[in-house]
């Protein structure tokens, strides 16, 4: 049987972390993924993540995947790719099936990393071809460069949900409606202004009646529901899709720790069935560590601390570092996890229903049941501020771990302060050089630079566009409003690509002034 | 294959194998060299992989990393052949499984 002081258990953003960190101090490590591909889930997001600088913020996943790749080759971490962990048992021995081979390891110390795996819904019709899960279509547009559907309705509102609709567009899909059970989206709200703008109707408290179709799906009917999630009579809509996509949430992927004989807990909070682990990862068997989805559902950058600290804690537990260099470590990594579990979306907030955000300021309602802010409200926020001349309008209006904004302005016209769960907010006498790096950055595409009047009549608006065509100087067409609906006509008077707005290429469009603080998005007419 | 991305906003150009071609219930089609089958029909426009056993209801992609079996078909005479996670080479047969067969249920 083969020996590794530490086996991991998926190269996801974890286990990568974990192996990384534990290579670093000198064990002999291997990794196992049953992809062809290592990264997890990294792989197939293809969007700015939040965060801050420490957490690789504003940087795509991918190329996040990619980066944590290359640091496990340096340190001497081996991969195994098409390798899928069918055992685990208590003395740490790791059985793996490799191709058509089943071989067995034994690891000093283990760690599971093996993130989460979709939640189904059923409803009549689910099983027709053409309702898929949320993953398949990112695996198809992102990973083997095919169209998931052309028209598509979206079943879910959480990250995930709402990500993939607005990948789904920009490969050019249509998503036909956004549809959720819940009464209020459950994502971050830029995620879903960013969906909303371009045109896509949310419909909260509706779920899907039935899929229809008889060789594959060619319709979808949805209706309301009532608090106790019935369907009210008389509140059907029928779409013509021939894709539903589903987004209802994940679940750890826990079976090799049960397996093992770890103790175990069905914490909702968590997302269902965890090992019970203390906080850096330790499971109820010495020498079997988990982190990253596995141990709860979160983000990739929280899954990259928690790695960090299992590995560390691994090399500690074979006696590879001592236990004082053990805290110094733990303590940063403490301190860094705190700050991403701050805010309304911290996993001790889940389920609970939030009406100010730590500033005090009422959230927006009409965020949480359509998607996009109104425009009555849109001016309560600190970072939405009227100005002479180009000036920064930041539409981020709920208390999210993010701040590349703040790094992003040279100027100083864009503060979060320490914080990093407070709004941002646009800093009293500063000077704005229309560079366009805050607007390219913001990983929720949440900031316009908008000049409300240029003495003609006129206003200008630029916004981020990560979409192909992209429209050329002189272009007409209309501004839509943050509802995705026709507000005004709109001329485009600038398009600005550049290697450090990595692919958000910023629209400038001209619209009547009164427009100015409305119109958010373009469409060619 | 109207299906394809032609060029992505993000990813640009997405990388493929050698164009070549399969079969589908004895049509030829057109795919890429170790792009999973099931990227290559769904790029064609072909949505049902099997019919169930018992209800010879349709099944399609699901999950697309190889957990449902949804998308199993009788590959080069293999039945059970998850098609998501299967890349594909020229030549290769591919056949709509009904049951466990490539016959259709009334041939059985
Ligand atoms: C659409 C979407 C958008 C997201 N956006 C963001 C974002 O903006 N910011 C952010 O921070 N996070 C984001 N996330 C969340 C983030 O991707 C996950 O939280 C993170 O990937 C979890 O990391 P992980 O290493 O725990 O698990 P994963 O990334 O899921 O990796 C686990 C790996 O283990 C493998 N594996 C599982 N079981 C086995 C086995 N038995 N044998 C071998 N291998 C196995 C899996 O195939 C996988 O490769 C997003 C997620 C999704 C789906
Ligand atoms: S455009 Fe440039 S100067 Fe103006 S707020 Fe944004 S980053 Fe700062
Ligand atoms: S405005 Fe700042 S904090 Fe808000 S999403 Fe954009 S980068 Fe993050
Ligand atoms: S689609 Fe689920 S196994 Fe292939």
């Amino acid at each position: 049987m083969k020996r590794y002081d530490l086996i991991v258990v998926g190269a996801g953003p974890s286990g990568l972390s974990a192996a990384i960190e534990a290579a670093k101090k000198g064990l002999k490590v291997v990794v196992f993924d049953e992809n062809e591909k290592p990264g997890g889930q990294l792989f197939k997001q293809i969007h700015k993540f939040f965060g801050s600088k420490e957490h690789r913020a504003k940087v795509r996943g991918f190329v996040i995947g990619q980066q944590l790749l290359d640091e496990a080759d340096e340190a001497g971490v081996k991969v195994v790719l098409n390798a899928t962990v069918i055992g685990l048992y208590q003395d740490k021995e790791v059985v793996v099936k490799l191709g058509g081979e089943v071989v067995h390891y034994k690891g000093d110390a283990v760690i599971i990393a093996t993130g989460a795996a979709e939640n189904m819904v059923t409803f009549p019709g689910w099983t027709l071809p053409g309702v898929i899960g949320a993953g398949a279509a990112q695996t198809m547009m992102n990973l083997h460069g095919v169209l998931p559907g052309k028209r598509v309705l979206m079943l879910g509102s959480g990250n995930v949900g709402l990500v993939v609709s607005f990948q789904l567009e920009q490969c050019g899909c249509e998503v036909v409606a956004l549809v959720d059970a819940a009464p209020r989206v459950g994502g971050y709200g830029v995620h879903a202004a960013k969906v909303a703008r371009t045109g896509v109707p949310f419909y909260l408290s509706h779920t899907i009646v039935e899929a229809e179709g008889d060789e594959c799906v060619t319709g979808v009917t949805i209706a309301e529901v009532d608090s106790s999630f019935k369907f009210i009579p008389g509140t059907e809509k029928h779409f013509d899709v021939d894709t539903i996509c589903l987004a209802v949430g994940l679940s750890p992927m826990s079976q090799l720790l049960k397996m093992a004989g770890c103790k175990m807990e069905d914490n909702p909070k968590r997302g269902g069935q965890v090992p019970i682990s203390d906080s850096y990862g330790q499971t109820s068997v010495p020498g079997i560590f988990v982190a990253g989805d596995v141990s709860g559902i979160e983000e990739a950058s929280s899954a990259m601390i928690e790695g960090r600290m299992a590995g560390n804690v691994a090399a500690e537990y074979l006696g590879y570092i001592e236990k004082d260099a053990l805290k110094e470590e733990l303590d940063t990594l403490d301190k860094a996890l705190d700050g991403l579990r701050q805010g309304m979306f911290a996993p001790s907030n889940r389920g609970k229903l939030i009406e100010k955000t730590d500033e005090g300021i009422e959230v927006s309602q009409s965020l949480l049941k359509n998607g996009y802010i109104a425009d009555e409200e849109i001016e309560r926020f600190p970072g939405v501020v009227r100005k002479v001349g180009v000036h920064p309008v930041i539409e981020c209006t709920q208390n999210i771990p993010c701040n590349p904004c703040q790094d992003a302005c040279k100027k100083g016209c864009i503060s979060i302060g320490k914080n990093i769960t407070s709004l941002p907010i646009v800093v009293d006498g500063s000077e704005c050089i229309n560079c366009g790096m805050c607007v390219a950055n913001c990983s929720g595409q949440a900031i316009f630079l908008v000049d409300e009047d240029k003495g003609d009549g006129s206003a200008e608006i630029t916004l981020p566009y990560e979409f192909l065509p992209l429209p050329e100087e002189g272009t007409k067409g209309f501004g839509l409003g943050r509802d995705g609906k026709v507000v005004c006509e709109a001329v485009v008077t600038k398009c600005r690509s550049s290697k450090a707005f990595d692919k958000t290429h910023l629209l400038t469009i001209k619209v009547p002034k009164e427009y100015a603080m409305k119109a958010r998005f373009f469409k060619v007419s | 294959m109207a299906e394809r991305i032609k060029e992505h906003p993000i990813l640009g150009d997405i990388k493929k194998g050698e164009p070549v071609k399969f079969t589908f219930d004895g049509k030829e089609v057109m795919g890429y060299e170790g792009e999973p089958i099931a990227a290559a029909l769904k790029a064609a426009g072909l949505m049902v992989h099997r019919y169930t056993k018992k209800e010879h209801k349709p099944r399609g992609i699901f999950c697309a990393i190889g957990r449902c079996t949804d998308c199993v078909m009788v590959v080069d005479g293999v039945p059970n052949v998850r098609t998501c996670i299967t890349p594909l080479t020229a030549g290769m047969e591919v056949k709509t499984q009904y049951g466990v067969s490539d016959k259709p249920f009334e041939e059985q």
